[in-house]
């Protein structure tokens, strides 16, 4: 059995490149059969916000990637309720991503203690 | 005793994030564990130039990094694409994208994210410096 990784994106997009590259890493561990978990949190949920138009910042526009997830065989992917919550947001909101789940921050927390690796930045 | 991988993010000279990771890999070491790889990543990959000239009582990292790497034979491994897009190049990337030079130290080799997977596969813990 490989060992699981558990990505946790918990910055808003185009603030930073850190939405952008920890997805790089999650689609390369995934083209390795690694189990990953992608879990957003905090600020992270906005991530995941549809409609996103960086282009006119002249920043690569990485939302479509998210919908792409299961295809590269990452199928668990949780957002937290709380930060929902928090900023107001509705699941209807976020981008259709096929397996997309809301988890309590306790629910997250086990996923977290359950994975091999964890990775944020 | 295990084996550790480094996952290095921290912007060099702006936070604590390197020179932490230089010390914990010095101490980890030390301890009788083993270190498979250093990868950096993000802003991280700063430290990679050569070009960097800190004040003389001020620590150079990207030459504490070399001295670590040389004297305990340890892999430190930048990602193509965060370090070429912050202009870290090695000689062939400046090639082909018809740049007038190269500065990545050579005590740093330019890989892909996929040296990072591979880390993790064959490493018990890895640690991130961000």
């Amino acid at each position: 059995m490989n060992k699981s990784i558990c990505i946790v994106f918990n910055k808003a997009p185009y603030g930073s490149q850190s939405g952008r590259e920890l997805l790089d890493i999650a689609l390369m561990a995934a083209a390795f059969d690694m189990p990953i978990t992608a879990i957003f949190i905090d600020q992270g949920v906005y991530q995941l916000l549809k409609g996103q138009e960086p282009d006119i910042l002249h920043i690569k526009n990485h939302s479509a990637t998210f919908k792409a997830l299961p295809l590269y065989g990452i199928e668990e992917v949780y957002v937290e309720q709380q930060a929902m919550q928090q900023f107001k947001l509705d699941i209807h909101q976020l981008l259709e991503i096929d397996g997309l789940q809301q988890a309590t921050t306790d629910g997250i927390r086990a996923k977290i203690a359950q994975s091999d690796f964890v990775l944020t930045l | 005793m295990a084996t550790f991988s480094l996952l290095v993010t921290a912007n060099p000279y702006s936070s604590q994030g390197q020179f932490s990771a230089i010390q914990f890999a010095k101490t980890l070491l030390e301890q009788g564990h083993q270190l498979m790889r250093v990868f950096f990543y993000a802003d991280g990959v700063l430290v990679a130039s050569r070009l960097h000239a800190p004040p003389a009582d001020e620590i150079n990292l990207t030459k504490a990094w070399a001295k670590l790497a040389i004297e305990k034979d340890i892999e430190l491994v930048a990602c193509v694409t965060a370090a070429n897009k912050r202009g870290i190049v090695n000689a062939a990337e400046a090639e082909r994208n018809a740049l007038t030079g190269d500065n990545l130290d050579p005590a740093f080799a330019i890989s892909g994210l996929g040296q990072l997977t591979e880390a993790m596969l064959e490493s018990d813990r890895l640690i991130t410096f961000g």
